[in-house]
């Protein structure tokens, strides 16, 4: 079994904080990836895993040991890096080696865990060739070929797909997810990138600050995002955050703002009834905002003014302005005729609405 | 992000100590730190100590207890000495003043020109670098009577100031190639000439480099002793080589050698201990 | 751009290019101090140093001797002390002043001092050699002592300089190969070889070439320490020109002396660094 366990894993670097309480638990070939901005502290809790940064509180557990004191050597795992951090003058045949060589693994094995692994990978023909004569997606399978070689119990991968070009990075996350299912290993997955972590990720983990802002299935963050932070980073274009006062008015909820009023819908009523009069955050996704008139009992309608229109041939994307700010609407047909400055109604689902509390920045549920 | 540090070890690279128990390595450690200081300091100061006994006590000196300053007085008074220490410092001086205006423009011109001129000159400088100095002081010997300077101080200017433009050349060349060429375009398209540009956005940003480039000329000069050898006479004498026939001559007055020895160290110490950073700029290839 | 570089060119011309080819022209003429006529005589000099029997089994050989050994020691002891300060400790400023010192003494000052150490009856070397029981050694009379002193010397001096430069290329290496070995389970020592040594390979290169071509042309430690004696034992090439030219009074010989050894270590040090190119290149 090689479930990971994080169990309040701590980082200073004297008095700077940089992870703080993560708690995490990844089970045995589950796909975790742990996704945030800058500095966030992801990269420093992988390394603590790895065994590369020393853990300042907390411990940490590979297959039920702890593993907090033992060098990264004797933790049974392998690691693909940023910078590929191939061994650039050995042969992609050495380079697939090394490890098992310095583990005494002898040679006949050895060789037939490098064609093993080159075939996965497909880079059977470049075992003889140096790394510089590779191109960046072959040295990310060499990369990736040295993990698989040694039949680890984890993977980690520190944004593995960051050097490489937008293209070729759609096709690597396509043949990251095909290794999966052909070498399926606990993995622990660093990305700035979200589009990555939605898509490779079992469970995604959102951080911010050293802090785990939460933790849970691509589609739980996306529908049910914890705070302000999750619901604006993940997803693209970005949430819609509109500053609203909740109002009553015959026993219904209102969110209004300027040239705003919104029905707040029956079911989000016991939440947010202790927040009347009271300034809250509301967050819209793009997609859930339509062009036109909405259905009359819904009182969901509010008008723009067009600010800017972006054109990407599947969809059209549209700045406005409304309720004091701006918004994004997504998912418009291409073909739509709209001008700037044009006055439009827009009309937004109900049912996909999101209120933060203004100070804690906390969904209101 | 922070830098990082191993788990094991505190180093940036692995050394060899991090196979020992921590104790075991630390000890090491220090015992080969303490090692290495004592080879490279203790002839410095064992020839401080030296210059600093009377002259009967200089047989024994580890044994004796008595110091004096007289050595260096007597040494100070001694003509030929105070002769040389002037005129090793105004050469020293003058050259690396002169020299600078010639190599910076050099080792600029190194960096950011190509072309047939450029490499020609390349070239030249790089073959005479590799030239030992005994090829060509040998006839600067003739050149120097001839022209009459032979002996003074334009004599050994001259020389020096032609090796210093082989050899720190390319440490200028190496401060310019650090020193990203698009200010300069963005000179020259906001109305600036070649010159201009050089002068007020290249040289500017060069000044460190600069530094550090007057500080290592300057000690190279001081320190030199083939072409003082050479080039000079009873007229201009210079203090290593002055130095160099204490030793030869005068062998049994070791203290006042080594009094004489150690104010010509002066330089170097001081610019060692105040001027190290520009030292350790100036010695990256 | 002339203008950058003509003052500069006439100098050189004037006192680099003139001279050499003023020595060359010397080194074929019959050209000594005393003797205001110079009769041109061909090969005549070069004939006499090539086959002077102690230029080519004394001197030569010392002279290469002196460049492989100076700078192989200075090389591997550069190396470790570069690793050694390759960490943050208490004190690192001081210990690198101590460093840098010995680059920045005057070789003729190193030379006194080391001599001095080694006074065969009052240097303090002779004085802890007898204290520790060992008959008393005249280090200066005999020719292998007194080329390991004059070695010793040379160390001592450059030893530093490959220290700072190395150190400053281990500096600059990339932190990812490391930890990929940390993984890999890499010893010590293999990671040494299989991964610093590879990435510092150029730097060493260029560090190699360049102080052989300088060992070659070493003068003033031999010169200091021991004059090229005993008996021209520890003659270099430098030393041999410069005793033909201004001891001989025989400038032509002299001149011969320094050409036939500016091509001898041109062609060397060509040579060196082609094969050391090779040479480095470590694949398992």
């Amino acid at each position: 079994m090689a479930e990971v366990v994080l169990s309040n894993v701590n980082k200073r670097y004297g008095a700077v904080h940089a992870v703080k309480d993560v708690n995490l638990t990844v089970n045995d070939e589950e796909f975790v990836a742990l996704v945030g901005p800058s500095g966030c502290g992801k990269s420093t809790t992988l390394r603590m895993v790895a065994g590369l940064e020393a853990i300042s509180g907390g411990t940490i557990s590979i297959g039920g040991r702890v593993v907090n004191d033992l060098p990264p050597k004797d933790r049974d795992l392998a690691m693909v890096f940023q910078n590929y951090a191939l061994y650039q003058h050995m042969t992609v045949y050495d380079n697939l080696a090394f490890g098992l060589r310095n583990r005494k693994v002898p040679e006949g094995t050895i060789g037939k865990e490098v064609d093993r692994a080159a075939g996965i990978l497909g880079i059977t023909d470049l075992l003889k060739r140096k790394p510089r004569q590779l191109s960046g997606g072959q040295q990310q399978r060499v990369a990736l070929g040295r993990c698989i070689v040694r039949h680890p119990k984890v993977f980690l991968f520190d944004e593995p797909l960051s050097n490489l070009d937008a293209n070729l990075r759609a096709n690597m996350r396509v043949e990251l997810k095909q290794l999966r299912e052909r070498v399926p290993t606990t993995s622990i997955y660093v990305t700035h990138d979200q589009v990555e972590a939605m898509t490779l990720g079992d469970r995604v983990v959102v951080m911010r600050d050293g802090w785990v802002q939460q933790v849970g299935t691509p589609l739980e963050i996306y529908n049910e995002p914890r705070n302000l932070f999750v619901a604006g980073f993940m997803g693209s274009p970005p949430t819609n955050f509109i500053d609203v006062t909740v109002a009553e008015s015959d026993g219904k909820l209102y969110a209004e703002a300027k040239n705003f009023r919104v029905r707040i819908p029956q079911n989000r009523d016991a939440a947010l009834r202790p927040y009347v009069g009271r300034p809250v955050t509301l967050g819209i996704r793009p997609e859930h905002i339509v062009l036109g008139e909405p259905a009359p009992e819904l009182e969901a309608g509010f008008d723009g003014g067009i600010n800017v229109t972006e054109q990407l041939g599947s969809e059209l994307l549209v700045g406005i302005t409304a309720a004091g700010t701006e918004i994004m609407v997504s998912r418009i047909d291409p073909q739509q005729g709209l001008t700037l400055h044009e006055s439009v109604r827009l009309s937004l689902n109900p049912t996909h609405l999101h209120f933060f509390d203004r100070d804690s920045e906390e969904a209101i549920v | 992000m922070t830098a990082a540090t191993t788990t094991h070890g505190g180093s940036r690279t692995p050394g060899f100590f991090d196979a020992l128990a921590p104790g075991g390595a630390r000890a090491l450690f220090f015992l080969s730190v303490t090692a290495v200081l004592f080879l490279f300091a203790f002839p410095v100061f064992w020839l401080v100590l030296t210059s600093l006994k009377p002259g009967w006590e200089v047989f024994y000196v580890h044994r004796s207890t008595e110091f004096t300053w007289g050595n260096y007085v007597d040494v100070l008074q001694e003509e030929i000495v105070l002769n040389a220490f002037i005129n090793s410092f105004v050469i020293a001086t003058a050259a690396t003043i002169l020299s600078l205006a010639v190599t910076v423009s050099s080792g600029y011109m190194l960096s950011r020109f190509r072309g047939p001129i450029a490499n020609t000159w390349f070239g030249t400088i790089y073959l005479f670098r590799c030239i030992p100095y005994i090829s060509w002081v040998l006839p600067l010997y003739f050149v120097t009577q001839w022209l009459g300077i032979f002996d003074s101080y334009l004599g050994l200017l001259l020389p020096h100031i032609a090796v210093h433009i082989c050899f720190f050349s390319w440490i200028m060349k190496g401060f310019f190639d650090g020193i990203d060429p698009s200010m300069e375009h963005a000179a020259l398209i906001d109305g600036c000439t070649r010159w201009g540009a050089f002068r007020r956005v290249a040289l500017p940003s060069a000044i460190p480099g600069i530094a550090a480039l007057a500080i290592l000329c300057w000690l190279w000069t001081w320190n030199e002793f083939l072409f003082a050898l050479i080039l000079t006479s009873h007229n201009t004498p210079m203090i290593t080589v002055v130095m160099a026939q204490f030793v030869h001559e005068l062998g049994t007055e070791w203290n006042l050698m080594s009094a004489t020895a150690v104010m010509t160290m002066g330089p170097a110490l001081i610019i060692t201990i105040f001027g190290q950073k520009y030292v350790i700029k100036g010695l990256r290839i | 751009m002339l203008l950058l570089v003509g003052p500069a060119a006439a100098v050189l011309v004037l006192f680099q290019i003139v001279p050499i080819l003023i020595g060359m022209n010397a080194s074929f003429r019959s050209w000594a101090l005393y003797d205001p006529t110079k009769t041109w005589v061909g090969l005549k000099h070069y004939i006499y140093v090539l086959s002077d029997p102690v230029f080519m089994t004394v001197v030569l050989p010392n002279t290469f001797l002196l460049m492989f050994l100076s700078v192989a020691i200075s090389l591997v002891f550069g190396l470790a002390l570069a690793h050694l300060l390759n960490r943050d400790f208490l004190g690192q400023r001081i210990v690198q002043t101590i460093v840098l010192l010995p680059l920045m003494v005057a070789p003729v000052i190193v030379s006194t001092m080391i001599r001095w150490m080694f006074n065969d009856q009052f240097g303090i070397v002779a004085v802890v050699w007898e204290g520790l029981g060992f008959e008393p050694m005249a280090w200066l009379a005999e020719r292998w002592p007194s080329f390991s002193i004059i070695l010793f010397t040379d160390v001592w001096i450059w030893t530093p300089w490959f220290t700072i430069i190395l150190l400053a290329g281990l500096k600059s290496l990339p932190r990812e190969p490391y930890e990929a070995a940390a993984i890999d389970a890499a010893g010590r020592w293999r990671v040494f070889t299989h991964i610093t040594l590879p990435m510092l390979r150029p730097v060493m290169l260029v560090c190699i070439v360049i102080r052989s071509i300088d060992a070659f042309r070493t003068f003033d430690q031999v010169w200091v320490i021991s004059a090229g004696g005993p008996a021209r034992g520890t003659e270099v090439f430098s030393v041999y020109a410069y005793i033909e030219a201004f001891q001989n009074l025989n400038f032509g010989r002299g001149s011969a002396a320094a050409v036939v050894g500016g091509v001898i270590i041109m062609v060397v040090g060509l040579l060196m660094y082609r094969v050391l190119n090779r040479l480095m290149e470590v694949s398992r």
